[in-house]
């Protein structure tokens, strides 16, 4: 029964606190030319997705559209671009893990890959709304890139802790 | 009907509908939160509230560090400059109080230029950078009403975009554009004030971007100061924006643009005022006759 509470507790607190992530940063970082993302809540459904989830249940999709909407509403003000981008990639990374071993390596590249599709899904709506306004190059070297660096970055340093208790409630669930 | 056989395609082309809908939807009520959103932004900003302490904490201790290493060099230059603000001071009391007298001679009282403040904290910046925008701990409760100006103490960082109960979200000047702009003035003696909108941000120079409308333009310079301007309707006069860096021609050559360098740093924002004009404002007299007729 804790876990139907855990995982909305833990992405409620990674949602909040990725609000204060770019305080962290140093600000020569945010002054300069690269624009970081913080996908936090992001990593945090890969795992579930990844680790949590059995071929039969969604709890990813459905955290990553709930958590998305919420993002939206708190973050941005446009309903809907991150539900839909998270929602999404993470139904196609859950896909993609059926073919994969859930190890530390696979959860690399398929984050790398996830973070990359999340964030151009985010970047093309943003574009046709007419919010963005970066060329394509541009986006790809200062934003992109660092944006997915960063995000591995925290998805490692997070890995130590998470992933016993995670595999310990993947396993609760069968 | 094959097409439709699949239903993970239907799921996602659903999806995709449901998207279009939120997005126009969001883009139509610009300014105005729902219910739903309202109960949201508080819920969470109540959370970023208890979250932010301890995050404030660290990040003061490692600026204090790096403060520590250059406080002789600016002790010196602030006496320096504290003896030629004595004399400014000075000048200040008199030509306020000489202000007074004049005012109480025509019977004005209130003017574009009073406000009272708000004090605000910074709870939260949006991750996503394209959106420009911080969420502070005040919110209609304390009497925040949108398109406040919102400043710090050492000018104008960007405006109230929604309110709920106890937060309210501010778009920062450098997410203004042709829909969200403030006007602007360059004081000039002898009435020929410069007149424009601060409209835009270019990223790459870190520089607003001032429109100038009145063509009465032709002596404008370097290092010039520019203030926000009452004849937006909506903000109060005197509120430093930034100094003048650069001026060029617009991409049509039509109208000139300088480049105003922020004088508040737009990236490390901590505690924030509201401004609340105190003076009436015109729209609220417009829409009350208009109820009226009705």
């Amino acid at each position: 029964m804790t876990r139907r509470v855990i995982f909305p507790l833990i992405l409620f607190i990674v949602m909040v606190l990725s609000g204060v992530a770019l305080e962290l940063l140093p600000h020569q970082l945010l002054m300069g030319t690269y624009m970081i993302v913080p996908h936090w809540l992001f990593v945090m459904l890969i795992y579930i997705a990844i680790f949590y989830d059995r071929n039969d249940t969604y709890y990813a999709v459905l955290y990553a559209l709930i958590f998305g909407l919420l993002f939206d509403i708190v973050y941005t003000g446009i309903l809907g671009v991150y539900m839909f981008s998270y929602g999404l990639v993470i139904y196609i990374v859950r896909g993609l893990k059926k073919m994969l071993q859930g190890n530390f390596y696979v959860l690399l590249i398929l984050s790398a890959f996830g973070i990359a599709l999340a964030d151009i899904s985010i970047y093309t709506t943003f574009t046709v709304i007419g919010l963005a306004d970066m060329p394509i190059e541009v986006y790809l070297l200062n934003r992109l890139v660092p944006t997915i660096l960063l995000n591995l970055l925290f998805l490692v340093l997070i890995y130590p802790l998470i992933i016993k208790p995670m595999r310990k409630w993947g396993r609760e669930l069968t | 009907m094959n097409f439709f056989r699949s239903k993970k395609l239907f799921i996602i082309l659903v999806g995709f509908i449901v998207l279009v809908v939120l997005i126009g939807y969001s883009l139509n009520n610009r300014g105005h939160l729902n219910f739903a959103e309202k109960i949201v932004s508080d819920a969470v900003g109540w959370v970023q509230n208890v979250a932010q302490a301890p995050v404030t904490f660290v990040t003061d201790i490692a600026s204090n560090i790096s403060d520590f290493k250059t406080t002789y060099e600016e002790n010196q230059v602030l006496r320096e400059q504290l003896s030629q603000q004595k004399s400014i001071a000075y000048e200040l009391q008199s030509l306020e109080e000489e202000n007074e007298e004049l005012r109480s001679m025509i019977d004005m009282t209130e003017t574009a230029r009073d406000y009272e403040p708000i004090y605000a904290t910074v709870i939260a910046r949006s991750p996503e950078q394209w959106v420009n925008q911080v969420t502070i701990n005040r919110g209609e409760n304390d009497g925040v009403q949108e398109n406040m100006v919102v400043r710090t103490a050492e000018g104008m960082i960007g405006k109230v975009l929604h309110t709920s109960r106890g937060t309210s979200t501010v778009q920062l000047l450098t997410g203004f554009d042709e829909f969200n702009r403030v006007s602007a003035t360059i004081l000039r003696e002898n009435d020929s004030d410069i007149f424009g909108m601060i409209e835009g941000f270019d990223e790459e120079t870190e520089m607003l971007l001032f429109r100038i409308i009145e063509e009465s333009d032709s002596d404008i310079e370097e290092g010039d100061t520019v203030y926000s301007s009452e004849l937006g309707g909506e903000f109060p006069a005197g509120i430093t924006i930034g100094e003048v860096n650069e001026v060029v021609a617009d991409q049509y050559g039509l109208t000139r643009i300088a480049m105003i360098e922020p004088a508040a740093d737009l990236f490390d924002i901590r505690n924030v005022i509201v401004v609340n004009r105190s003076i009436e404002q015109p729209e609220e007299i417009q829409e009350e006759e208009g109820d009226d007729e009705s």
